[in-house]
């Protein structure tokens, strides 16, 4: 049926205690391309690793025997694979620990498959990226000015280091546009990130969220200083970011 | 609560509305307005009032002793004066004896008087006892014997006011001798009352500190059972002081910890559903994905969602809400814009039923994703049950910050305000399963905003629909 040559499809990691989980999301990947190999356990998916040449792992965080993220810590000296974590509902802790570690994203069951194509997809983009450099070690805040974003507790400080509670689409608007601060962000960029976020059409999402976005910024929407629109459509974060 | 409860509660409430015929009478009112409800001021006000009872009788005992004593003196006085004069008079010559008397008669109020006979005042004559007292008394001057008076006459005593002695010299004439004798007034004196005033205030004063400070593990029982009722895991009560008040306190300590074994109990239980559910969950869902008829794959995603919501409440039901996470400055104003905003992403159609009307910046001290989801629940309520849902944040007044969240819809009966409250009660009009819920939502609100030392209250609008009032502490 491969007639034309194409790039081989990515190769995951699915690590899960439940059989039935197991072979379902292998078979539900499968059938969106991806290769898929699965590990009922830390043990298993260690002796599976070394030969596998895996692109993303998917990493149940409740693990028997060694839990999942004692297997992260170990993935991490290993390699810099993207891991996308399932986590319980509610246990914060561990996914604040998981995503120090480096995880890459995370999703807590019982979640949406759909959900769970999208990250991954997101992610294996995101790595893909040629301007992306891999980071040696995780980034614990992005301060642009006097604004403090921590991508692994997922919030926003203003200057008196209150959090700004946001909405997970304008979270992910503000990252990206912080990941590519002074660097126009295209309505069509923009538009993939909102994918799969709003029910509502996609354009007049932008603008929401955008508008959105500066009032809890505080960015007066006439005269916006932090996030500027652009002439025929797209926006930029003017401002320096620095990494801690 | 079973409806039957409910519903004789209820009757009470109009029983005592009824208007009351027989109005009591005024002092009954004025009586029961100063009546202190408080223990402490009910047993200071019962000691107080015992302690001025006994008081004062040991006061009147006192001052009939000083009596006694007064009247002796003042007797004593008088018989001497009376007999030293006699004997003066006595031994002067015959023709000079008026003089003598008159010269004393100046001195003291007192007169005497040189008389032919005995006195004739029309006046009571003297109280046996009295008079021999005053016999007595005029032995102790000595005279020689021939010139004791002859005869003795006495009238009067303190009743009359003075005291008349006649007495009969040697020649025959008389020497009538007239002595103030008040009545002895021990309440006139200031030291007395002084004393009494200070007395009596100082007893007062001691007998409020002694009761309250007897009373104090009363009120600390009441404190602690309050702060039980707020939060389980509040600390046990020191089981110190009197007998009685360490047995009750250890009594407490027991209650408490039993509670806290059933809350555990309770938490523990519903955590493990939740937990257990999540892999069928989980499974459903993906199995859906394999399903071919695109319509029916929507309508399990969604009743599968629908079950995970429940689970997801059930489990924040159960979880302690102060739960691990942490307490930071967060915006409350961006708070429930967020709220809003995800409701409108969740569902388009609702865009023009979410008003927010306040602050676009008002920090507070909480629990972000603890009392976002209190938030979310009350404006979800809003919009099921209500229709639409209006916030308004008001700026702090004091150290509290009010947001209200307002709807049109029918409002909620009188009766069941208060109900709402408790877990997996659902008002009748919405047992239908159409609008979803799983009766959990107002509980999860009102124990969170709890936690955070605040609160959630229901009630109708006079303009129609009802309004949930939050109120949460601002930091000192």
């Amino acid at each position: 049926m491969d007639q034309t040559p194409s790039p081989p499809p990515p190769h995951i990691l699915v690590i899960d205690d439940d059989r039935e989980i197991r072979d379902l999301l292998a078979k539900f990947l499968e059938r969106q391309h991806f290769r898929v190999t699965t590990a009922r356990d830390a043990r298993e998916a260690r002796r599976i690793w070394p030969n596998g040449h895996f692109q993303l792992v998917v990493l149940d965080l409740m693990l028997p025997g060694e839990g999942g993220l004692d297997f992260a810590r170990w993935l991490r000296t290993q390699s810099g694979v993207p891991i996308v974590m399932l986590t319980a509902l509610g246990e914060e802790t561990d996914r604040i620990i998981g995503l120090e570690l480096g995880a890459d994203d995370y999703l807590s069951k019982p979640f949406n498959p759909r959900e769970l194509l999208a990250r991954i997809r997101a992610v294996l983009r995101r790595v893909a990226e040629p301007n992306e450099k891999p980071e040696d070690k995780p980034i614990r805040g992005l301060h642009f000015a006097g604004w403090t974003l921590e991508p692994t507790r997922r919030r926003l400080l203003n200057p008196d280091s209150a959090e700004v509670p946001l909405t997970g689409g304008e979270y992910d608007l503000l990252v990206a546009l912080v990941d590519r601060a002074n660097k126009v962000l295209t309505r069509d960029m923009l538009l993939d990130l909102l994918r799969g976020r709003q029910a509502g059409p996609f354009d007049r999402a932008i603008d929401v969220a955008i508008s959105r976005l500066r009032r809890k910024l505080e960015d007066d929407g006439r005269h916006a200083q932090l996030i500027k629109t652009v002439r025929g459509g797209g926006y930029v974060l003017a401002a320096e970011v620095t990494r801690v | 609560m079973t409806p039957g409860a409910v519903r004789s509660a209820h009757d009470n409430d109009l029983s005592d509305a009824r208007p009351v015929d027989a109005v009591p009478p005024l002092w009954r009112r004025v009586l029961r307005r100063l009546w202190p409800r408080s223990l402490a001021g009910q047993t200071a006000i019962l000691l107080v009032m015992a302690l001025t009872v006994v008081q004062a009788g040991g006061l009147v005992i006192h001052a009939m002793d000083r009596l006694d004593l007064q009247r002796l003196a003042q007797t004593h006085d008088i018989a001497l004066r009376t007999i030293t004069l006699y004997r003066a008079v006595a031994m002067a010559p015959l023709e000079q004896r008026a003089e003598v008397a008159h010269a004393f008669d100046v001195s003291n109020d007192s007169s005497a008087r040189l008389a032919a006979g005995p006195p004739a005042d029309r006046i009571e004559p003297t109280a046996p006892p009295l008079e021999r007292q005053l016999r007595a008394d005029m032995l102790l001057v000595p005279m020689p014997m021939a010139q004791r008076p002859h005869d003795e006459v006495f009238l009067g005593g303190p009743e009359a006011g003075r005291l008349v002695m006649g007495l009969q010299l040697s020649d025959g004439r008389w020497l009538n001798i007239t002595s103030p004798m008040p009545q002895p007034r021990p309440w006139d004196s200031t030291t007395f009352l002084i004393a009494f005033l200070g007395m009596t205030v100082a007893a007062a004063g001691l007998t409020v500190w002694a009761v309250r400070r007897l009373i104090r593990p009363v009120a600390t029982l009441a404190a602690a059972a309050d702060a039980l009722g707020r939060d389980v895991n509040a600390p046990p009560l020191p089981e110190t002081g009197p007998l009685e008040v360490a047995t009750a306190a250890a009594a407490f300590n027991t209650m408490a910890a039993r509670i806290r074994r059933f809350v555990d109990d309770r938490t523990f239980m519903l955590s493990a559903i939740g937990h257990d559910l999540r892999t069928p969950i989980t499974r459903l869902k993906l199995r859906a994905e394999f399903m071919e008829d695109d319509e029916e794959r929507a309508k399990m995603l969604v009743d599968l969602d629908e079950l995970a919501a429940m689970v997801s409440a059930t489990l924040a039901f159960g979880r302690d809400v102060a739960g691990d996470e942490a307490v930071v400055a967060v915006n409350l104003a961006a708070l429930i814009r967020t709220v809003l905003d995800e409701t409108v992403d969740a569902r388009p159609e609702a865009e023009a039923l979410l008003t927010y009307a306040g602050p676009e910046q008002l920090t507070v001290r909480a629990r972000p994703v603890a009392l976002k989801r209190a938030l979310t629940n009350l404006v979800h309520n809003a919009l099921n049950y209500g229709r639409c849902a209006h916030v308004t944040l008001t700026p702090p007044l004091g150290r509290v910050v009010t947001v209200l969240v307002d709807d049109e819809g029918p409002g909620i009966p009188v009766d069941q305000l208060d109900q709402v409250f408790q877990p997996f009660l659902r008002l009748e009009g919405s047992r239908n399963r159409e609008t979803g819920g799983t009766g959990l939502g107002l509980p999860i609100a009102r124990n969170v905003l709890r936690a955070h030392g605040g609160d959630v209250t229901l009630r109708n609008r006079p303009e129609g629909g009802a309004r949930a009032t939050v109120t949460l502490p601002l930091p000192a």
